[in-house]
């Protein structure tokens, strides 16, 4: 005899993906505005996206030099800052997954994938805006808060749709 | 045995249709970016006007005397002004209005983009989440505000806020400004059309 389990309605969970999904952003940006927590972990990691990105502009042939999380050359120099890191995009991923019905296992293995491609984006995006101040320098505002804050923000909204409905929804028979 | 093969079936074809429908709604967003952010582009000179004007006057709601004023500066700035200080020291502050609603580009593509949707229906919750989204950016300007004069002006500051409303306006300040703004075009989205990607429901 085949049973039914009680399962909640397509709207309940809905609904509890959005409440979920709220509260796990809330305390993760809660937890960013902490003094130690931006010392310990955020600094570092703008660090480090500061050195990829340097190490990328030299690969193009840029003359750039760091100092701290500041790239500079003769031409421009670029602060990379909070919200250049890429770590909201990543939070909003990460909550997202998190809240999305799935197996812990294709939640582990889109965290995986996605924060990777979402960092490769963003290092796109930071050796992209310093281009446009060293070259463009009258697009880099419009650059910098809208294009490409937009674009980091779509390719997290987009990973995530790949994932639910690549690794979430059920396989073909 | 017969029943839960076929509801094994009719989850893997859900799950098919539902990846499709999500391959679309990507390719689909990614097509309508452009446009958005053209009209976005258009209508930001007479936005950025409005969330000046509705903004001040929601600021103004919550002091006593009206002393605030929200100048602009260009198409996109708006300088924060209080009438109370000395003409000398009166901007105390300035807010670049474009920046607060740029995440409506996301938006418009996320919604347009949606596949297998009448257009009216898709327009009617476009409309609805505009609605949200403006709503959203006006409280935006009050917390803007309220966060330099709590936390940027010094003695000043010390002065008229406590501690708890200086944490309460800054913390405010940073969720909204960051998580809330950006990640609202997605939450909006979902509201409407997150069931579409819900996996078929468990049967065993």
């Amino acid at each position: 005899m085949a049973d039914a389990a009680p399962s909640p309605s397509p709207r309940r969970r809905q609904v509890l993906f959005l409440v979920a999904f709220g509260i796990l952003l809330a305390g993760s940006f809660t937890l960013l505005s902490l003094n130690w927590v931006n010392d310990h972990a955020v600094e570092p990691f703008t660090a480090g996206v500061a050195r990829a990105s340097g190490a990328a502009l030299r690969l193009l042939g840029q003359d750039v030099t760091l100092e701290g999380t500041t790239l500079r050359s003769p031409r421009f120099a670029v602060n990379i800052a909070n919200g250049c890191n890429g770590i909201e995009t990543m939070l909003i991923f990460m909550a997202a997954v998190l809240a999305f019905p799935a197996s812990w296992r294709s939640r582990a293995a889109g965290l995986a994938l996605g924060l990777i491609a979402i960092q490769g984006i963003n290092l796109v995006r930071v050796v992209a805006l310093y281009l446009t101040g060293a070259y463009l320098p009258s697009f880099f505002d419009t650059s910098h808060t809208v294009v490409w804050q937009t674009l980091v923000i779509l390719s997290g909204v987009l990973l995530w749709l790949l994932w639910a409905s690549r690794f979430a929804l059920p396989a073909r028979a | 045995m017969k029943r839960k093969t076929e509801a094994a079936g009719r989850r893997a074809a859900e799950g098919a249709s539902g990846r499709r429908w999500a391959y679309r709604l990507v390719r689909n967003t990614v097509l309508w970016l452009i446009p958005a952010a053209a009209l976005w582009a258009l209508l930001t000179p007479s936005y950025n006007r409005f969330l000046q004007v509705a903004g001040q006057n929601l600021v103004r709601i919550t002091e006593s005397p009206d002393a605030t004023r929200l100048l602009p500066r260009d198409d996109h700035y708006a300088a924060i002004a209080r009438l109370d200080l000395p003409p000398s020291r009166e901007v105390v502050g300035s807010l670049r209005v474009t920046d607060l609603h740029f995440p409506v580009i996301l938006l418009a593509a996320l919604f347009l983009g949606v596949p297998d949707t009448p257009w009216r229906k898709v327009l009617a919750h476009l409309g609805l989440a505009l609605v949200v989204m403006a709503v959203f950016h006006v409280v935006l300007v009050l917390f803007w505000v309220k966060f330099t004069y709590a936390t940027q002006l010094g003695a000043w500051s010390l002065e008229r806020y406590g501690a708890f409303a200086r944490n309460f306006w800054g913390l405010g300040k940073h969720l909204l400004d960051l998580p809330v703004k950006l990640a609202l075009p997605f939450l909006l989205w979902a509201w409407f059309y997150l069931d579409r990607l819900l996996p078929a429901r468990v049967e065993s």
